[in-house]
């Protein structure tokens, strides 16, 4: 697998940018903080109806469904309601093992419009892995109100550079991120730090680290390793046949002709490209 | 306790309409009452393999709309009483109703229903989100080719995130032939990627398109087929029978056959 190429920078996108935040799951202090992606840097038609409806609603909307059909109740732009739900029961479903009954869960907001009957619904998919959502903590006036409402406590705050996470040079890695999940078509992982998962990577799927990512089964789909630059980042996997493996700005595919056995391989970039050894034989090719 | 299960694929043309219909009425045939909903607005197709579309007076939309009652837009059919069928609006479109409007639709029929079961259209858009609303459980049908796997993929993906967890495959319109040559992938090779398990193995089989056409569903016909079978088998297991799955490669295992296979390369997905 020697093919490789430096190509369009759009390749190299740290999973720390923040238009393309996912949701986060952090431990601190014992307890479990749920940090959800800023608004997105919609065109400014959007915008300007964000804040009007800031201005003028209060709290809860009985009209904004959680599902697609969302008319212009609430200010948070439909699609992005759904993928950050997506991505919520996504991120639930592949943790489950991990999480001690009853933790205590803050929900950072950060800049999101969220109405009372999201924020119930985040409250209830936590509540129904077992977790239990105490706090939020977010910068807009109309999620505060709707937070208090539905009876929970509430930190607003004038937006806070410092929770939004800044880009800057030497930041280091965030906490691995373990899911247990088949990460499926159309499904995209991206953590600013490692990503381990247990499962496949289907094809049409995508786990894009800052880190390294351990595939513990079949990598059928798309795993970008080093996705902030960082080129000795490695790409592991039970059953290397992906679609597409990048490691910082480096890109490969797979061989037209698919080799006839399948151990388990890393992928790793050196002389300019990247290469595959198989796993029994890379930590005696890294010492010597 | 009524059933809900939604028949979905992601990818269109795959044999969901043939699968609800045949699924329908073997459920029906077994003593159950059961209620096909067509959810499909625009292109309605479940009418036609079911041989009701002359009896279509009202559907689901003026239901919604308040104009008829329930009872009256729900059609029985002609040969089993025990199946009905809630149509869709061939004059309008996916957007004519929401998951909520749906989700009340399907669950008034609970009350009479023991299976209902949702024939979704394709893709994962309004009508596929109308179609699982309501549902608890969820049929997966996907032939066995790679952009039918794919798109399978991705809508059970978006079923798990619906909390739609119990989910079953059926495989359709395989050609053992095909396989044993390995022109084709088998159920096996669908099992790898979708990880879910199998409700059943459907044949490819050109009495569909005859039994379309007639609107006589296969389980109907007297000389039943291994498709018209397969769907038989799928009723038992959907009830929570153990039944063991048609031999399909049976006829097309020989040595013959064997002994080519060993001199080809396989050419996998």
């Amino acid at each position: 697998m020697n093919d490789s190429s430096a190509p369009a920078p759009a390749i190299l996108q740290p999973a720390s940018d923040t238009p393309n935040l996912q949701i986060r799951f952090k431990s601190e202090g014992g307890r479990l903080l749920l940090l959800l992606p800023p608004e997105a840097e919609v065109n400014s038609a959007n915008h300007g109806s964000v804040s009007k409806n800031d201005a003028n609603q209060d709290g809860s909307n009985p009209d904004s469904a959680i599902s697609s059909s969302n008319p212009a109740g609430n200010g948070a732009n439909p699609s992005n309601w759904n993928e950050l739900w997506q991505q919520l029961k996504q991120r639930l479903n592949a943790g489950e093992r991990f999480w001690q009954p009853e933790t205590a869960v803050h929900l950072i907001a950060r800049d999101r419009l969220l109405d009372v009957r999201q924020l119930q619904a985040i409250a209830d998919a936590l509540a129904e892995v077992q977790l239990q959502l105490k706090r939020v903590y977010t910068s807009r006036r109309q999620t505060a109100v709707a937070a208090a409402t539905t009876g929970y406590s509430v930190e607003q705050h004038s937006p806070v550079a410092h929770l939004n996470q800044p880009t800057e040079a030497g930041q280091s890695l965030a906490d691995p991120l373990y899911v247990q999940t088949v990460v499926r078509s159309g499904v995209e992982i991206r953590h600013p730090g490692t990503i381990i998962v247990l499962g496949d990577v289907n094809p049409g799927g995508s786990v894009i680290a800052d880190g390294d990512v351990l595939v513990w089964g079949c990598l059928r789909g798309l795993a970008q390793a080093g996705a902030a630059g960082n080129g000795q980042c490695l790409i592991m996997a039970l059953r290397m046949e992906p679609t597409q493996i990048r490691i910082a700005e480096f890109v490969a595919r797979a061989p037209e002709t698919p080799p006839e056995q399948f151990p388990p391989e890393i992928a790793y970039v050196s002389s300019g490209g990247i290469r595959i050894a198989r796993a029994a034989d890379f930590s005696r090719m890294r010492l010597s | 306790m009524s059933r809900i299960i939604v028949i979905t694929s992601g990818k269109g043309g795959v044999g969901k309409t043939t699968c609800t219909a045949n699924l329908g009425m073997a459920l029906a045939q077994r003593g159950h009452k059961v209620a096909v909903v067509d959810a499909d607005f625009g292109l309605r197709n479940l009418d036609l393999l079911l041989g009701l579309e002359n009896r279509i007076v009202y559907t689901a939309v003026e239901v919604l709309a308040g104009e008829c009652r329930l009872d009256q837009a729900l059609v029985k059919d002609k040969r089993q009483p025990n199946l009905a069928l809630l149509p869709a609006a061939q004059n309008r479109t996916k957007d004519a109703v929401n998951p909520d409007q749906m989700k009340q639709l399907v669950n008034s029929l609970t009350d009479t229903y023991r299976y209902i079961l949702v024939d979704s259209p394709a893709g994962i858009e309004m009508g596929f989100q109308n179609a699982t609303a309501a549902a608890k459980e969820a049929i997966i049908v996907t032939t066995p080719e790679i952009a039918a796997v794919r798109d399978a993929d991705r809508v059970i993906g978006l079923l798990e995130a619906n909390d739609i967890k119990k989910v079953h495959l059926i495989v359709n319109r395989l050609r053992p032939a095909m396989v044993q040559e390995d022109m084709m992938m088998s159920v096996k090779d669908v099992q790898e990627i979708l990880a879910v398990p199998l409700l059943g193995v459907i044949p490819d089989d050109e009495r569909v398109i005859v039994s379309t056409n007639r609107g006589e569903p296969l389980v109907l016909s007297q000389n039943i087929s291994m498709a018209g079978l397969a769907f038989n088998n799928i009723a038992r297991r959907l009830e929570g029978e153990k039944v063991p799955f048609l031999d399909l490669m049976a006829a097309h295992d020989d040595l013959f056959t064997r002994i080519r296979r060993l001199f080809r390369n396989s050419p996998r997905h």
